[in-house]
């Protein structure tokens, strides 16, 4: 498994490139562009915790929890409801500040990229334009055409290009979600955290979004973290799945099967059983 | 916009426009004394004659003067507290009681006093048409700011936007809505203060011109002040909806019909 991550942190962006050619889309992406992106783009955030503990109201919630995540790694995590996972996202995002311990990134570039979130809901502003909507992610930086030209580029990644002038209201449940994407996307983030952003999708939405989200972040190289109940989910597009039981890691499983991954894989299928065993037993009525 | 087609746009006007036929067809057969309820000939041609003579423009215009002042006043004083209190809790703290409490009293029950204070000059009907409305609006746009969704809030946090930003691009199109409400409120408002105050103490203005009138039994002159508030509160309405869609059309409540 490390070779694939290896291969998309390691090999530069341009050739990572010709996989991700959605049919779609018509080819876009001038050689220029592939450039500047990739010089923009410093490469993911390597997350590493140390010794990690969350309590609120004096019930622990994350307890002595160690982690380190390589650079551009895509790491699920699932667990139960009420484990800690999304616990855990949020205080790796600094969303939450640690009862104790601490959580540390770490970048290759003198400024460290930035790190975004994805939500379960798309929390778009209504009273903003599409376009307006994705400069949010560009925080207070640029000028407006820049912010403006950003957004587009962003709007165009995920499909959505001629939805700029819209209103959020207009849009589906879906296309929603992918401007959601597009904002995250759009400031080049190290570290990308989805908080259980495709929970709400139908299904068949729901497998285009993943397959968007894996070919974004091969041709991106950032660290992704997808918290998800969903472990098909998970196996379909991870390189390490961490199953968390009770505020701690109870499974650190690799997925060494190579992309692009084929829904009914037996080995994916294989995984995806195990996984669901161990969630199913620990947690067996006594 | 598409352009509303002519018998949709009369449809609104077919009921007024069929009672002033039928009060004319009903004055002009005598079935109503002209004493008590003038013909609606009559009182255009009273309107006519107060144009003419320069009376009613001046009047209108008085009156319009004081109705803008005491919004603005009492508009702006209660907007910026309203912004204050949802977004600071000490400030909240600190006022919130006592504006309510406050709140409760009927304005207009404070003309006795305010004729002591103030006489009948201008500061009167400017201090009641300013209280009358920074009640509505404060409310307003206090709820308007607390009921903006926290998860946008979050959200805007999360990705950096500064303060200002936050204010400027999250809370207050959040709060939009519910202050327009305020707005409609403080418009009615307005104008039933300006007009009572007018006719117990004033020298000048529509309710002046309508207490006048009653003294010397011309009805024609009274029945036409109040059908110029009618398109007063006509005029604020459409002003107020032009806004909403002009601010709001983000939303698919207020999109154009």
């Amino acid at each position: 498994m490390i070779a694939t991550a290896l291969r998309v942190h390691d090999t530069p962006v341009l050739e990572t490139l010709p996989l991700w050619q959605p049919a779609e889309r018509p080819v876009q992406e001038p050689p220029t562009r592939a450039r500047s992106r990739e010089r923009d783009a410093p490469g993911g955030l390597a997350v590493t915790v140390r010794d990690l503990s969350k309590a609120f109201d004096g019930h622990t919630v994350i307890e002595n929890l160690d982690l380190h995540i390589p650079a551009g790694q895509f790491v699920a995590v699932v667990g139960r409801s009420g484990c800690g996972k999304s616990t855990l996202l949020r205080l790796i995002l600094g969303l939450e500040q640690p009862s104790s311990g601490r959580v540390v990134l770490e970048s290759e570039g003198v400024r460290p990229p930035p790190k975004r979130i994805m939500f379960q809901e798309p929390r778009l502003l209504p009273w903003a334009h599409v376009a307006d909507n994705v400069a949010v992610g560009l925080g207070e930086t640029g000028t407006k055409a820049e912010r403006r030209a950003r957004a587009l580029t962003a709007l165009g990644e995920v499909g959505l290009a001629d939805k700029a002038g819209q209103w959020p209201a207009t849009l589906s449940g879906g296309q929603r979600q992918r401007v959601a994407l597009a904002r995250a996307l759009v400031s080049r983030p190290g570290l990308l955290a989805l908080d259980e952003p495709l929970g709400a999708l139908d299904a068949l939405t729901r497998i285009g979004m993943q397959a968007m989200i894996e070919e974004i972040w091969q041709a991106q190289g950032f660290t992704a973290l997808l918290v998800t109940h969903d472990v098909a989910e998970a196996v379909a597009l991870a390189d390490r799945i961490l199953v968390v039981e009770d505020g701690r890691i109870a499974l650190d499983v690799k997925v060494e099967v190579p992309r692009p991954r084929r829904r009914g894989d037996p080995i994916l299928a294989a995984l995806e059983g195990r996984i669901l065993d161990h969630l199913l037993q620990t947690h067996a009525p006594a | 916009m598409a352009r509303i087609p002519l018998r949709d746009g009369l449809t609104p006007w077919l009921l007024p426009l069929g009672i002033v036929l039928g009060w004319q067809a009903a004055s002009s057969a005598g079935l109503v004394s002209t004493r008590f309820m003038p013909a609606p000939l009559d009182v255009i041609a009273a309107g006519w004659q107060l144009g003419r003579t320069g009376e009613l423009w001046a009047n209108l215009w008085v009156s319009t003067l004081r109705a803008l002042a005491g919004f603005a006043v009492g508009g702006g004083i209660g907007f910026a507290l309203g912004l204050a209190n949802g977004l600071s809790k000490v400030s909240d703290r600190l006022t919130d009681t006592t504006v309510q409490m406050v709140r409760n009293v009927p304005h207009l029950s404070l003309i006795p006093l305010v004729i002591l204070w103030f006489g009948i000059g201008e500061e009167a009907k400017l201090f009641l048409v300013a209280l009358g409305v920074f009640f509505p609006v404060y409310a307003n746009t206090l709820h308007g700011i607390r009921s903006v969704d926290p998860q946008l809030v979050e959200m805007g946090r999360v990705y950096g936007l500064s303060s200002w930003s936050l204010f400027t691009r999250v809370v207050l199109p959040g709060a939009l809505p519910s202050i327009f409400v305020g707005l409609r409120y403080a418009l009615g408002i307005m104008w039933l203060t300006l007009i009572v105050a007018e006719t117990i103490s004033a020298s000048s203005g529509l309710g002046y011109m309508a207490m006048q009138a009653r003294e010397f039994m011309l009805v024609d002159v009274v029945v036409l002040a109040i059908v110029i508030y009618a398109g007063l509160g006509k005029l604020a309405d459409v002003l107020t909806r032009w806004l909403e869609r002009t601010c709001l059309a983000w939303n698919p409540a207020y999109r154009t019909v």
